[in-house]
């Protein structure tokens, strides 16, 4: 049936692969030098890839999906307008802190510096949700960087970072947290991710807080990965309120299933105070 | 000949996989193209062809997406030898019937993958039945429209040909 020369190669490549497993197990890491090389060349390829698909749906929305084009122009146009009137209003309060922190004399905030990189790939292994970017070590980029969109968090840049591309794990993968406080409440909590519905659990909230369903929820930098401010989402249900097994889920603000354009965080957050620290 | 053959389908799955894959981020419809190109190595070439397209293009796989190498490795040498065994022991000419291979492969995989991981991690990754049956679909769908292609593309081009040669003769004489 099965010749013993078939039935050693599969004995030896599973065992082979057993033993890959189990050395990155014990040792907590990866393959980083392998993982980074083929990354790397894939990261080449996928450009390629990714030009030729932009090429395609470029000429079909630019050519064959004109329709309805002038009832978008005006709901942007509208949009616009809302953006326009709410960056006067965002720019009169931001005076206001600013004068507001003189006064009191607080330290400014840091600003972030950010560079912008293209989603180039998709999560290559159902199950883990990650892509690729178009920015690698040349730009800047290191593990642990936050990687945000136009709607909130996204994730964070993990190994491997190629010269020119690097992996994000997204913040609905089933590895990522984030700490994250309650907007009403200023409760903080952590947010994880790996939810069958795609949206994020709350963990580590007091059980006594007040929260509500609808309440913003947004990164509280305690994790050292992602600023404090960014909107992570909005509260979406609460199942077994009052009790110590109450489930919060955060129904993600970013749409993950339309990722174009992201923007990576070069600025690293800043450090915590020393008490907090030495605690 | 057969190793380079199993090695080009691999890396068009793995290429297939990442440049789609773009699309459905984040979504309910999730898809393995690189499982399918492993199933197709096995029922083309046998179990030997099977397993090395499994190793390759998990490990490709792997090693793209930052998770623990040999993982994906793993779950599809022993995917692709098995529908290697059946290729060899089954005559499965249709494209439907290899088809029903993938969806079956897909469900082996899909819980080796599950296994692998939860002995890894110690607890059982949160998964759901609608998101599996969604990729045995999804991969089983890529399975047959590949099948259909390889099953009807020769014919197409000998026919072309042959309709060519006799538009030659005709023109000659």
């Amino acid at each position: 049936m099965i010749d013993r020369r078939t039935l050693a190669l599969l004995v030896t490549l599973c065992l082979g692969q057993v033993l890959l497993i189990s050395a990155q197990v014990q040792s907590q890491g990866g393959v980083p030098l392998l993982q980074v090389a083929a990354f790397d060349a894939f990261a080449r390829v996928q450009r390629v890839t990714t030009a030729i698909t932009d090429a395609v749906t470029g000429v079909w929305s630019g050519y064959f999906g004109l329709r309805g084009v002038a009832r978008e122009n005006a709901e942007l146009r509208q949009q616009l307008l809302d953006m326009a009137v709410e960056l006067q209003q965002q720019r009169a309060i931001s005076s206001q802190v600013r004068s507001l922190e003189e006064l009191l004399g607080l330290k400014a905030a840091v600003p972030v510096e950010t560079v912008a990189a293209r989603v180039i790939a998709g999560n290559i292994t159902p199950g883990t949700l990650t892509v690729a970017i178009d920015r690698g070590t040349d730009d800047g980029l290191a593990p642990d960087m936050a990687v945000i969109g136009a709607e909130g968090v996204i994730g964070r840049v993990i190994n491997p970072v190629a010269s020119h591309a690097a992996t994000v794990q997204l913040l609905v993968d089933a590895n990522a947290a984030a700490a994250i406080v309650f907007e009403r409440s200023q409760t903080g909590a952590i947010a994880v991710g790996g939810q069958s519905d795609g949206t994020l659990r709350a963990e580590f909230v007091p059980v006594l807080a007040d929260i509500e369903p609808g309440e913003l929820v947004t990164t509280s930098g305690q994790d050292r990965v992602f600023p404090p401010g960014f909107p992570v989402g909005t509260v979406e249900s609460i199942s077994g309120a009052g009790t110590p097994n109450r489930t919060i889920r955060i129904r993600p603000a970013a749409d993950f299933s339309h990722l174009d354009v992201v923007l990576v965080v070069l600025t690293p957050p800043p450090p915590l105070p020393a008490a907090t620290e030495a605690r | 000949m057969k190793f380079t053959s199993v090695l080009v389908t691999v890396v068009v799955g793995v290429l297939l996989q990442v440049a789609l894959a773009r699309f459905t981020v984040g979504g309910t419809w999730v898809f393995d193209l690189v499982l399918v190109a492993v199933v197709f190595a096995g029922l083309q070439w046998g179990p030997t062809a099977g397993m090395i397209g499994g190793t390759l293009g998990g490990l490709l796989q792997d090693l793209l997406s930052g998770t623990i190498a040999g993982v994906s490795g793993l779950a599809k040498t022993l995917v692709g030898f098995v529908a290697g065994l059946i290729g060899t022991q089954f005559v499965l000419t249709r494209a439907h019937g290899r088809s029903i291979i993938v969806a079956g492969c897909s469900i082996v995989h899909r819980v080796l993958m599950l296994a692998l991981t939860g002995l890894i991690e110690q607890h059982w990754p949160g998964t759901t039945w609608g998101a599996m049956l969604a990729e045995t679909i999804v991969n089983t769908a890529a399975g047959f429209v590949l099948f259909q292609l390889v099953a009807t593309v020769p014919g197409l081009v000998a026919r072309q040909r042959l309709g060519r040669r006799a538009g030659f003769g005709r023109r000659q004489w």
